[in-house]
């Protein structure tokens, strides 16, 4: 029986050892799942069994596939993209990745107690299927670890959007008059953006005057003003009046101390002053009843 | 019809240029003589530039519409330019170092009707209205 076993690849000895204790395993892997998700609220019951099942069919089809693990075959795909599907659902539930490596782990070890209990195998036999068993679960883990960072980039990446969004709302507050508060620090790649929508709000409506107020920009430096003068510019080259309020006295000692002209810029001391200036460029009178 | 452009005249003294896209802003020589004939003939008071089918304006371009300007300058005609594209507004506002010396609108409609931004009036304001403050402060203490 041992000489047997001597000429079966690492996969069939996997295989083997699965067949045998296929019941201890599979209710070791459900019962860990169950202790894991279904406490935390994150899977049923019936999914935890789904997908313990899903997993060790397709473990068995990749150690059936070939002799030694083909890593870039369809049934190691098969079993990659079921990992990131779990993960990715467990993530979406609330989950953390520790959780899910939790699980991971415990599904390693239910292959280790089973190998444990093997006295058959050798010891080169013993170490050559821990191996196989550390390499599978190692790529999974990877896998897992490397779609979750991404997800946490795309989530990051999506709330700075709806920050910078929110942070600088371009409203048009009269017919063809647009507001535009900033608030924070203006960076180029800000400024980029803010200069595109401001263009495109002016061509859709057609606005006249521009009225920016910058009373939130807490700190100015000579990048900060040459992004401020470039917008200006850009709005005026539009064909509509850039109207700029709510210097505050640190930003203006600032703006003079940097040596910035903004000779060519209409500046007001309030939004409420802006809005007048506009008006009245409009032709628009405006009087208390 | 000038080589490389269109020519309106729209009435009340004001003129369309449209540019076609013959036109070689690397060769003002070209055009300008001719141009400026026509403008005089028409005796314009305002030149109104399409920028639409521009799309962008690089420092040829820029330097061009610089010239054309200075022309109009030295024959009391107003230069406007209009419908600059959003990316063309983008790129110029970008690249330049000075606010541009000739009047932007938003739309030849705008422009007929006399709106538009003038950099260099809006700067000589500023500093009027610098002087006149500072001519008011000082009568104060009377």
């Amino acid at each position: 029986m041992a000489n047997k076993k001597e000429e079966k690849t690492t996969n069939q000895l996997l295989v083997e050892l699965f067949m045998t204790q296929v019941g201890t395993i599979s209710s070791n892997i459900e019962e860990q799942g169950k202790s894991i998700f279904v406490t935390e609220n994150l899977l049923s019951k019936e999914e935890i069994n789904d997908y313990s099942l899903e997993f060790l069919e397709l473990l068995v089809s990749l150690l059936h596939a070939n002799d030694v693990i083909d890593r870039f075959g369809p049934q190691y795909k098969a079993l990659g993209q079921f990992f990131r599907e779990f993960s990715h659902q467990i993530q979406v539930r609330g989950g953390n990745i520790e959780e899910f490596l939790l699980y991971t782990q415990f599904l390693q070890n239910a292959f280790l107690d089973g190998l444990k209990s093997d006295a058959e195998l050798t010891f080169d036999q013993t170490r050559a299927v821990m191996q196989l068993i550390a390499s599978i679960f190692n790529d999974i883990t990877m896998d897992v670890f490397e779609l979750y960072l991404k997800e946490k980039e795309n989530t990051i990446s999506a709330q700075q959007q709806e920050i910078r969004e929110t942070s600088t709302p371009i409203t048009e507050i009269w017919d063809g008059v647009l507001t535009l508060p900033i608030i924070g620090t203006l960076d180029s790649s800000r400024t980029v953006s803010v200069m595109e929508k401001l263009l495109e709000r002016i061509e859709k409506e057609r606005a006249r005057v521009v009225v920016m107020d910058i009373t939130g920009v807490v700190a100015i430096d000579s990048q900060v003003s040459h992004h401020l003068v470039q917008m200006m510019h850009a709005i005026g080259l539009m064909g509509a009046l850039a109207i700029l309020t709510g210097i505050r006295p640190e930003i203006a000692r600032a703006l003079t101390s940097l040596n910035i002209d903004l000779g060519g810029v209409v500046t007001r001391s309030t939004l409420a002053e802006g809005l007048k200036e506009a008006f009245s460029y409009l032709g628009i009178r405006t009087e208390h009843s | 019809m000038l080589q490389g452009m269109h020519i309106t005249p729209i009435g009340n003294r004001k003129i369309l240029l449209e540019p076609g896209d013959s036109l070689d802003p690397d060769s003002p020589d070209d055009y300008v003589v001719e141009l400026m004939n026509t403008l005089h003939t028409e005796s314009t008071d305002t030149l109104i530039y399409d920028l639409k089918k521009v799309p962008l304006i690089d420092e040829v371009y820029y330097a061009w519409l610089v010239r054309l300007n200075k022309l109009c300058g030295l024959s009391n005609i107003n230069m406007v330019i209009v419908n600059i594209r959003t990316t063309a507004a983008f790129s110029l506002a970008t690249s330049m170092k000075e606010p541009p010396p000739f009047k932007c609108s938003l739309d030849v409609e705008s422009a007929r009707q006399g709106i538009f931004v003038d950099f260099h009036k809006a700067k000589k304001d500023g500093a009027d209205k610098a002087a006149s403050s500072r001519h008011r402060d000082a009568r104060l203490p009377e």
